[in-house]
């Protein structure tokens, strides 16, 4: 009876609540709004003296003043697009405005997007290629229209369709594989290896000269789960396209297929030939000691590239497969900023004008490509930043032997699958569960291994 | 019979006075609270329409998971060390600054800016010290001591615990300092003719009269460090392995980035009984402890 | 009275030559305060070494010359003078509401008479345990139906709500020294109940709402999660939250963002510098129930 009556009051004060609590908060919005307000001003380019606009898509870009929300998960190389974005944007639109939200794709990005499937996607969303197929089939994302995709290469396009519709716009790619100090590779006299044994004989030299092996950086646990991709790429994919459909299907494990037991067992081979503080190790201080030569691979993206540069712009280095069982590894190329739109957006001129900006402004394309050290997705678009590896990536490309990592991501979704397991690898390699237990922990996580 | 109306009214007024609080926090807390409970018992993934209802399979699951169990674990010894170490330090500091030292107030300060930096920014210089910088005094001095704290599963807890003390020992310090200026003098002039040396002083006197700042100082350590998350985000993201994985952490693993809303709920949900839990028990035995003093 | 006759002891201490104790402790603090002091000086240079002097040369070694370039880029990063007053007016706002809010609640729970005032204060005090980030998409779901994001009151409102836990378990503590015998001569003067707090009970509290405001200006001030969630639009952004997303975009390039630290911390430093007498008599009368 008492509780009754409890909860009776309770009630009631949760509704008298409500109400008085929305009048009490507005009172305090209404006092602090006016102070704040002077800081906000002067932000939008309000230059509307527009250049002539040649091609402009629709009628959108007469003059009316639009801002669009835009929401970018972001690698660690790609901060600072955002403004140049922006600077191209304003010259040839200058009645849009894009109000950027930047977030590590890693971290804030899908966090943020759950909260804005909550109250409505920014207009336009950009992430990496993966995204497309989480979200589009959620139905959020918005189609794109050929106009801006016939600017793309076609390769770009595939795994970004779904249906026959295509979702996202490609930027840009990396490649993966193992980078390597050529000047260190010409001295000892090694040469590429293509296989495993070739791969053991120079992790057996560097070892009799005194030098590490491989550079690595495993307090990343993402690093771990992006090697650990690579080789899955070569020993699974590679023969078993889709494995990670058979995987769910129960009709492979982790646990009973060899090939995945081997690019698992790959991540040790490199902890047993890296230095000893690579839990401790993050990626810049890594890639800084790769170009100061105390080590002679390292297992990475094109990511590293810029940190590369950025420390010595004379290092030279090349780049080549990490060698699977058969010996016939791909070098693994990722499309890697995507640009999405909203389903639901109310500007779509506007935001087909930033499309237009982004698939037609080749200057500004070569701009973000050379910043970011990656290769384009765009028709007749060239970086011209020096990258000694793209010898080695042009040749793999005319031998047709390159792979897109989409095919393995898609499959195995990063976040609550690649990522977990990847975890467990490390468990792994500080010797705090066994391989085994690693194996059949990734077999357990077979409900989280797809975005749908 | 009069005086019991009066009362009834006054009890009015007094409940008045109190909803427009209780309201907000129903609204900004309770409210997302029962959300959560809500979604702890169904397997929404936290992006489709569609929530199914699973009932209580979610939490029979969590007493299965070794990960979370482990997480647990992680997140209590985090607690204990903090507690312990905080409270010790931040005293004995403050009885160092209280003894008649020149320049109390220069170390005051410098002890205190760090809890003004972010836990997250903490976290990432810290990782920094650990593997490049301290590592250069065992150059310099030509010494063999292992600095590499966050890069093994047995020294990260202590090399956590560091961060997290170099950040708010000095906060704490600065409340017990104050209970210790606000203790009468007579009080130990009174001990002091007992014939108590220091040591008996410290306990029997300095020890209870701070009763009141204990009280704050433990229970804020306490609560603080169960909820450990931005101080891992930047360090050791939970490694090696899981070796630092946090509760909280796991909870934001799961039900973002894994997909599983529901499940991660059920987390959230065990995680604020358990708390509420700790800290019931906690004022309970320190406000009698305060009593009996 | 003996409150004051020991701080007059204890300055007259100061004047003293020293004991071997006090060489000895004076000794182990100033160790202690440059151990400390350390991390800050790490931060400190590397804000000012370029990104290859980062790499190349020990991290100890000052820079070859100050780089200041990191500084403006991350004062352009930061948008300072925006996200800092927003920072200042959201915690100065709500710890002001917080205070008033929590005495009068704290009071009301604390004179009120029955089971519903004691349960009462157990439902405030769960707040304190909540983990936030545990339930951030709830927190967000509810503040977006009340059409509380991305404003300035949402974020204020949002404050309220979870420091308000704190304050009424910090606040109860005090009033229950405010003497009764006050508050009833004060009501046969005929004040009402909500006059006799003002009147009677409002001042003593004085000290402890400096308590509270300080601690909660604290816990304000360096938030991240609410301020993520509820105010991401940019004019709006706090502090924390531009560091955090420069520092996350940026770890790669981390001069700029070691020059941010100590942009975003250089202010507030000040301010309790400046303050810190008044700061600190603030927390003491908290700690020790006025």
């Amino acid at each position: 009876m008492k509780k009754k009556l409890l909860s009776a009051i309770l009630c009631s004060a949760m509704i008298a609540g409500t109400l008085a609590g929305c009048g009490g908060s507005s009172d305090g919005g209404a006092a602090q709004a006016p102070a704040a307000e002077p800081a906000t001003e002067g932000e939008a380019p309000a230059d509307e003296t527009a250049e002539a606009q040649e091609e402009a898509p629709a009628a959108s870009a007469d003059g009316e003043e639009v801002t669009l929300t835009v929401l970018a998960g972001q690698s660690t190389t790609d901060a600072g697009i955002e403004d140049m974005i922006d600077e191209a944007l304003a010259a040839k639109y200058p009645n849009i405005t894009l109000e950027w939200e930047c977030t590590g794709w890693d971290g804030e990005f899908h966090p943020k997007m759950q909260q804005y499937m909550q109250s409505g996607l920014p207009d336009i969303i950009i992430g990496k290629a993966q995204d497309v197929n989480t979200y589009a089939s959620q139905g959020l994302l918005g189609e794109i229209d050929a106009t801006y995709l016939d600017r793309g290469l076609d390769a770009a396009r595939e795994n970004v369709t779904i249906d026959g519709k295509t979702y996202g716009l490609v930027y840009n790619a990396l490649y993966q594989g193992v980078y390597y100090n050529k000047t260190m590779f010409a001295e000892n006299g090694w040469s590429v290896p293509a296989t495993q044994d070739e791969l053991q004989a120079i992790i057996d030299d560097c070892k009799a000269k005194g030098i590490t092996p491989f550079a690595s950086h495993m307090v990343d646990t993402w690093s771990i789960g992006n090697v650990t991709m690579q080789f899955m790429m070569n020993d699974v994919f590679n023969n078993t396209p889709d494995w990670g459909d058979k995987f769910r299907a129960g009709e492979v494990t982790f646990a009973d297929d060899k090939a995945a037991q081997t690019a698992y067992s790959y991540n040790k081979l490199i902890f047993d030939n890296t230095y000893p503080e690579t839990f401790s190790t993050e990626q810049t201080d890594c890639d800084a000691r790769m170009v100061l030569g105390e080590a002679a691979m390292k297992v990475s993206g094109s990511w590293s590239i810029q940190n590369f540069l950025d420390i010595d712009e004379n290092f030279d280095f090349g780049i080549f497969p990490f060698p699977n069982q058969t010996g016939d590894s791909k070098l693994i190329f990722e499309p890697n900023i995507a640009i999405m739109t909203s389903a639901e957006t109310e500007h779509q001129d506007a935001v087909n004008c930033v499309l237009d900006v982004l698939s037609g402004d080749k200057d500004l394309a070569v701009e973000i490509l050379d910043f970011t050290k990656t290769a384009s997705m765009l028709k007749d678009v060239v970086p011209t930043f020096t990258n000694p590896s793209q010898v080695d990536i042009d040749e793999y490309a005319s031998k047709g032997m390159i792979v897109d990592v989409t095919l393995g991501n898609n499959q195995l979704v990063w976040g609550g699958f690649q990522e977990e397991n990847a975890s467990d690898i490390a468990a792994y390699l500080q010797g705090d569960i066994s391989f085994e237990e690693c194996l059949s922990a990734s077999d357990a996580r077979v409900g989280s291994s797809s975005a749908q | 019979m009069k005086k019991r109306t009066m009362q009834d009214k006054m009890n009015r007024q007094y409940l008045l006075l109190i909803l427009p609080g209780m309201a907000i926090f129903t609204v900004g807390v309770i409210l997302p609270l029962l959300l959560a409970f809500r979604y702890s018992v169904t397997s929404w993934d936290g992006m489709s329409v569609e929530k199914q209802f699973v009932g209580i399979s979610n939490y029979i699951n969590l007493w299965k998971d070794a990960n979370f169990r482990q997480a647990w674990w992680f997140t209590i010894k985090f607690t204990i060390a903090n507690t312990i170490v905080q409270n010790v330090f931040a005293l004995l500091f403050a009885v160092a600054l209280d003894s008649g030292i020149k320049a109390q107030k220069v170390y005051r300060t410098i002890l205190f800016i760090p809890c003004l930096v972010s836990a997250v920014i903490v976290g990432f210089v810290w990782l920094k010290l650990y593997s490049n910088v301290l590592p250069e005094l065992n150059e310099i001095f030509g010494t063999n001591i292992n600095f590499l704290l966050f890069g093994d599963g047995k020294t990260v807890l202590s090399g956590l615990v560091i961060a997290n003390n170099w950040q708010w020992i000095g906060y704490w310090m600065l409340i017990y300092l104050a209970g210790l200026q606000s203790v009468p003098s007579d009080l130990y002039e009174a001990a002091k003719v007992d014939g108590a040396n220091a040591v008996q002083r410290f306990f029997n006197v300095t020890i209870p009269m701070l009763a009141p700042a204990i009280t704050i100082c433990v229970v804020g350590i306490t609560t603080g460090s169960l909820k450990v998350y931005d101080l891992l985000v930047s360090s050791t993201g939970g490694g090696p392995g899981r070796a630092s994985t946090s509760v909280i952490q796991m909870i934001y693993a799961t039900a973002i980035s894994g997909r599983q809303y529901g499940y991660g709920s059920a987390m959230s949900v065990t995680l604020v009984f358990i708390l509420l839990l700790v800290a019931m028990i906690q004022v309970k035995g320190l406000k009698s402890k305060e009593v009996q003093s | 009275m003996a409150i004051l006759k020991r701080a007059k002891m204890a300055e007259e201490m100061n004047q003293k030559p020293y004991t071997k104790s006090t060489l000895a402790v004076q000794v182990v603090m100033t160790v202690v305060a440059l151990l400390f002091l350390f991390p800050l000086f790490v931060i400190l240079n590397y804000s000012f070494k370029t990104k290859k002097e980062l790499y190349l040369t020990s991290p100890l070694k000052l820079p070859d010359s100050l780089q200041w370039a990191n500084y403006e880029a991350a004062l352009k990063k930061l948008n300072l003078t925006t996200t800092f007053t927003n920072t200042f007016i959201y915690t100065a706002i709500s710890v002001l509401i917080l205070a008033l809010l929590c005495g009068i609640t704290a009071w009301a729970i604390s004179r009120g008479k029955g089971k519903f005032f004691q349960f009462s204060f157990v439902y405030f005090v769960i707040g304190i345990l909540i983990p936030f980030q545990a339930l951030f998409l709830p927190i967000y779901t509810i503040g977006y139906k009340m059409h509380l994001t991305n404003t300035r009151y949402g974020i204020v409102f949002m404050y309220i709500a979870t420091g308000i836990s704190f304050g009424v378990f910090l606040m109860n503590s005090f009033v229950s020294t405010v003497p009764l015998e006050l508050e009833e001569a004060a009501r046969i003067d005929g004040c009402s109940v909500v006059k006799t707090y003002f009147i009677i009970v409002f001042p003593l509290l004085k000290p402890a709402f400096a308590t509270l405001i300080i601690m909660q200006s604290f816990q304000i001030w360096n938030d991240y999660l609410l301020a993520s969630l509820y105010v991401s639009k940019k004019g709006l952004k706090t502090l924390t939250v531009a560091i955090q997303s420069l520092f996350s975009a940026q770890a790669s390039d981390y001069t700029t963002a070691m020059a941010a630290i100590v942009v975003s911390v250089l202010p507030i430093s000040i301010l309790f510098l400046s303050l810190q007498k008044y700061f600190i008599k603030g927390m003491t009368v908290g700690a020790v129930k006025g």
